[in-house]
């Protein structure tokens, strides 16, 4: 596939998250560029093989286009008057960094369970006793991303 | 990566886990880093970035200890 194709459906992909909270499906995205449900299946998986996004496995549905989740998770990010969900504690940071927007993040310690709610501002964030803990090195994050 | 409200919250979860501990980030750095990481995320021209963007992504926050160097990677 063209390369300039293939970074428009990502594009397409990140927009459709952004005004929707939730991925195109393969019908949609086909829809859009007018292209086969193969060309579609390709493209992703192009896209997943260089980590621009990551698809359910054995499925043509995106799981993740970082920070972006398809799926319901525990970490809330409510902003635009819509409610994102996040892959991780860093990504629920990220969707408000990605979009530029205000931002109220509802998560959990995750041994407590205990609440933990996080305000974005005018891109400053409300002073908080939380921590974030990484818990894979850098040089392994690839090799299971989804974990990491 | 985990909340935890509490380093006594994170050593008891690492306790309950067997696990070692790995880098710890007040949340103001993880806004930092957040930013730095995705704030050209929605750009069309956004093709992903090298290792060596990355790790300067790492080393202008002050992310220099082992955890964040990478041996490996080849691409982001």
């Amino acid at each position: 596939m063209d390369e300039t194709l293939l970074w428009e459906i990502r594009a397409f992909v990140y927009r459709h998250f952004a005004n929707t909270t939730q991925p195109p499906s393969a019908e949609e995205t086909a829809l859009h560029f007018a292209l086969t449900h193969d060309e579609v299946v390709g493209a992703y998986e192009e896209l997943q093989r260089r980590h621009a996004l990551f698809l359910k496995p054995g499925m043509p549905d995106i799981l993740m286009a970082n920070p972006f989740s398809g799926l319901e998770t525990p970490f809330k990010v409510h902003a635009n008057n819509k409610t994102y969900f996040a892959n991780c504690a860093w990504d629920s940071l990220g969707i408000p960094a990605a979009l530029q927007v205000d931002a109220v993040i509802e998560a959990s310690c995750a041994q407590t369970e205990d609440l933990i709610r996080l305000q974005i501002s005018d891109r400053q964030i409300q002073s908080s006793n939380s921590l974030v803990h990484f818990l894979i090195p850098f040089k392994d994050w690839y090799d299971d991303l989804v974990f990491t | 990566m985990l909340f935890f409200q509490s380093e006594e919250a994170l050593n008891e979860w690492l306790v309950s886990r067997n696990a070692r501990q790995g880098a710890v980030l007040s949340i103001s750095q993880l806004w930092e880093l957040s930013q730095r990481w995705y704030q050209d995320r929605m750009s069309p021209d956004y093709h992903g970035r090298t290792i060596q963007e990355a790790q300067g992504i790492f080393r202008d926050l002050g992310l220099t200890s082992e955890f964040w160097q990478a041996y490996r990677l080849s691409q982001n």
